[in-house]
């Protein structure tokens, strides 16, 4: 089980919040998105590795192809 | 007790996007996804032993292994349409859940054309 990997998205989902109130609250805007962005990426990368993973089982387990 | 693991899973998850959801409404929804994704993996092995119980059985019982194998792909199929399509639906994009499952039916459909050929080929030469 890759329990953890939930509880690294929620943590990069909390600080990507924090980051962007704050570079929000500092007057940079476009760091801030840029930041959102940054966090969207990383969580992504991480979300389409585990997908990838579920349908190549999901092909050897109902023998798909 | 593995679903008592789960139900507990789905709590956490429930409770982490319901902080994150209000900020990062994106990450929320990959978290659902990335929840859903383990659960299916978790439940994916459990399905393997009684499918490769089915197909020992169906060897032992002399039924050709295409009819099996058609009804493992289409329920393979189904599976992971109903998957990609609640993802869609939690994020709030009916219509594109709906591309989904239209694109799962199609998809079923000429599965099993094989078969329905073959029964239509039965009948007509039944019929004299």
């Amino acid at each position: 089980m890759e329990l953890d990997l939930i509880f690294k998205i929620a943590g990069v989902g909390i600080l990507v919040s924090v980051f962007h109130i704050a570079l929000k609250q500092a007057g940079k805007e476009d760091m801030a998105h840029l930041c959102t962005l940054a966090g969207f990426t990383i969580v992504l990368l991480w979300v389409v590795q585990l997908l990838g993973r579920l349908f190549n089982t999901v092909q050897d387990v109902f023998k798909l192809f | 007790m593995e679903i008592i693991q789960i139900i507990g899973l789905g709590f956490v998850v429930t409770l982490l996007i319901l902080i994150i959801k209000q900020q990062r409404p994106e990450i929320a929804v990959q978290l659902s996804l990335a929840l859903a994704t383990i659960i299916f993996l978790m439940v994916l092995s459990k399905i393997n032993v009684v499918l490769n119980l089915f197909r020992d059985m169906a060897a032992k019982a002399n039924i050709s292994s295409m009819y099996l194998n058609t009804i493992l792909k289409i329920i393979g199929i189904a599976y992971v349409t109903e998957f990609g399509a609640q993802v869609c639906r939690d994020a709030g994009e009916g219509a594109v859940a709906g591309k989904i499952e239209f694109a799962g039916k199609v998809l079923v459909m000429v599965m099993a054309i094989p078969i329905i050929a073959l029964v239509l080929d039965t009948i007509v030469r039944l019929i004299p």
